[in-house]
């Protein structure tokens, strides 16, 4: 069976072309999209979980950001808790705490609005000393020292080895103000994160707040993959162990990631759906002129006992077949021209950020996977309606077509 | 003898049609293609019906050859009633019992001899190695020896129609149908191809219904059933069958 639909497909060579031309074409450009999606949505991602850990525990007022004073802060005795609890989780790689506030940073007569966060110098889940580009990142054994972004510290006219004061609302509401060395200057992804964020030891962020507190417990995964799982299980478990706390994943922590996902998947959506169109319309087209070509074909083997729902399913094979050999043409076209295009290494910086990143196709299994379903699926559903045509023939009227 | 080296008994009813009438309808108007047409064929026959263009042999083949059903009347095959089968039983019935021959051959172009002779046999899901050797041992029996590989646009019309011969015994058929199958072909491939149809109905216990208009068909036939508009007219015996 198989082998007359293949050689079918050979019968009319410019007519198979050209259907195979159309399929291979919307295959290959499906997979260069999406594998340029899928390398962007890579970087976002990894820049993303640079800023945020994989996922994030804390009082819900601190995520929406609707809360007057410090009323989210988490206790001594609740970190302990909570961070033998999540190790018990065998995905968890390692936790830590972090505090933010708000703050004033003076330099020589000159004041920026900031937003400081604390963190556990050096410790092996989330530092952020990986982005220290001059000075040191800060140590354990620091009290007043501060990691300001590249932007801040141009604006500031700051140096490694200068000293700044902090002022901020200590957790009665007191106004406190704390010296602190600039050890070191990070870079980041987006030119606002290195205007506004200020890293400084807890234990900085502990005095100048004057509370013990911290608001929120940061995990590492051992895989990124494990992410959402991982979250489903400590959100169903927090209220078991008396927290009122919630996990949030770094996807749902980065609204600039939320964002630029849907529109990827978004221009990825229409352009499959264009594909898929396309593809059906043209393709229906030559599959209905090459099966009405053969009628009196049909009327011979219905004649010789083949049943009607054999002849349908020779006609979706046909199909079919237009649809994996152009996908895989296409997939080999695709992949030909995503090499080029990663050879070339084009330099693209997003709107918002300091650093361009080399823009790139991606090579995963969905990459692949994708567009050949999309070409096999549009192919038989183009085949369907013609087949079922010719599978309802009458034998006797086939046969006496000429 | 049949590649099983065995046969039914010679006599036995294969083919029957009682009082068959076929009715089209052109339009408003009513065409009556068969006109309560009787026929009988046995085990071994070689009935040809003969009959000029528009008579209704084309009719009559279809409705024995169980592709079309009768407005009136009853085909039986091996004595049992057929209307009220399903298409997917008369299906069934066609590939295993009933072999046929068209006048424009219609082979599958897109597959050799041997492919298109060895077709029947994909739908009865026989071993490989079972089909290849009847293919094998047909093709040679039709005089296609070596062909094989052709395909069909590579084959005179006389080697065209040998193929679908052995396309129509290769599932060791009890009836052979065959619908002027001389009729597109020069008159001494003619003559080659009904000696041929002879020979296998003398060897295989096959029946053979073969219409036609070409006069130099029925001398083959054991039996001549003359057909005018719709109406079997006569009946005659062939004394001298060409050697
Ligand atoms: N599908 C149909 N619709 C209408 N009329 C038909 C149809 N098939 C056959 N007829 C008519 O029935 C009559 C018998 O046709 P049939 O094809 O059986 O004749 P035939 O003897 O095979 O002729 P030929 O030698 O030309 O093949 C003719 O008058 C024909 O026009
Ligand atoms: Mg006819």
């Amino acid at each position: 069976m198989w082998r007359i639909a293949l050689r079918n497909l050979r019968r009319n060579r410019r007519r198979t072309l050209l259907a195979l031309a159309i399929v291979s074409l919307g295959c290959s450009l499906s997979l260069v999209v999406l594998g340029f999606v899928e390398r962007s949505k890579a970087l976002i991602q990894q820049t993303t979980v640079q800023q945020y850990g994989n996922i994030q525990i804390a009082d819900r007022a601190l995520f929406e950001g609707d809360s007057e004073g410090l009323g989210y802060l988490i206790g001594p005795e609740d970190q302990e808790l909570l961070t033998r609890w999540v190790a018990q989780f065998p995905e968890v790689r390692g936790s830590t705490v972090q505090l933010g506030f708000s703050s004033l940073l003076t330099f020589r007569r000159r004041t920026a609005t900031v937003r400081g966060l604390g963190v556990v110098p050096e410790n092996p889940v989330l530092d952020y000393n990986g982005l220290v580009v001059g000075g040191r990142g800060l140590r354990s054994s620091d009290l007043g020292a501060v990691l300001v972004g590249q932007v801040l510290a141009e604006e500031l006219g700051l140096r490694p080895g200068d000293f700044v004061n902090l002022t901020a609302t200590t957790a009665a509401g007191a106004l406190n103000v704390l010296p602190a060395e600039v050890v070191g200057i990070y870079r980041f992804s987006s030119a606002e994160v290195e205007r506004s964020q200020v890293f400084v030891p807890l234990s900085l962020a502990q005095t100048l707040l004057n509370t013990r507190g911290v608001d929120r417990v940061v995990l590492g995964l051992r895989s990124l993959r494990q992410t959402w799982g991982t979250a489903r299980k400590l959100d169903r478990g927090l209220p078991a162990q008396g927290f009122t706390l919630e996990a949030r994943t770094w996807d749902v922590l980065s609204p600039f990631y939320r964002q630029l996902a849907s529109f990827f998947d978004l221009l990825f959506g229409f352009l499959i759906a264009a594909v898929f169109v396309l593809v059906f319309f043209i393709v229906l087209q030559v599959l209905t002129l090459s099966f009405l070509e053969r009628t009196r074909e049909v009327g011979t083997l219905r004649a010789l006992g083949t049943l009607g729902q054999e002849v349908f399913r020779l006609f979706l094979l046909e199909g079919a077949g237009l649809g994996l050999v152009g996908g895989l043409v296409g997939l080999l076209l695709g992949v030909a021209f995503s090499l080029a295009f990663n050879a070339a290494a084009i330099p693209w910086r997003p709107p918002g950020t300091v650093q361009a990143v080399t823009l790139g196709v991606d090579f995963t299994p969905l990459v692949f996977g994708v567009p050949l379903l999309v070409s096999l699926l549009s192919t038989v559903v183009s085949a369907l309606l013609p087949a079922g045509q010719m599978a309802r023939l009458s034998v006797v009227e086939a046969l006496r077509t000429v | 003898m049949n590649g099983q080296g065995f046969c039914y008994a010679r006599g036995d009813p294969v083919l029957q049609a009682q009082k068959v009438s076929k009715i089209y309808a052109l339009g408003k108007e009513k065409v009556k293609a068969l006109d309560e047409v009787d026929f009988l064929s046995t085990q071994g026959d070689f009935v040809v019906i003969n009959g000029p263009s528009g008579s209704g042999k084309t009719t009559l083949l279809n409705l024995l050859a169980l592709i079309d059903r009768p407005s009136q009347g009853e085909v039986l095959f091996e004595g049992k009633p057929t209307s009220k089968l399903s298409e997917r039983d008369l299906a069934f019935l066609r590939r295993q019992r009933i072999g046929l021959v068209f006048q424009t051959f219609n082979l599958i172009p897109v597959l050799t001899a041997a492919e298109n002779v060895e077709y029947p046999l994909l739908l009865l899901n026989l071993s490989r190695q079972e089909r290849e050797q009847r293919v094998r041992s047909l093709l040679e029996e039709v005089g296609l020896d070596g062909l094989g590989r052709r395909r069909p646009d590579e084959l005179s019309g006389g080697q065209r129609q040998r193929v679908a011969i052995a396309r129509a015994l290769v599932t060791q058929p009890r009836v052979v149908l065959a619908d002027e199958p001389t009729a597109n072909l020069d008159s001494t491939t003619g003559k080659q191809i009904m000696g041929l149809l002879q020979n296998l109905n003398g060897e295989h216990c096959v029946t053979f219904v073969v219409v036609t208009h070409d006069p130099a068909v029925p001398p083959y036939a054991q039996r001549v059933l003359d057909i005018r508009d719709g109406k079997i007219q006569g009946e005659r015996y062939v004394a001298d069958r060409p050697a």
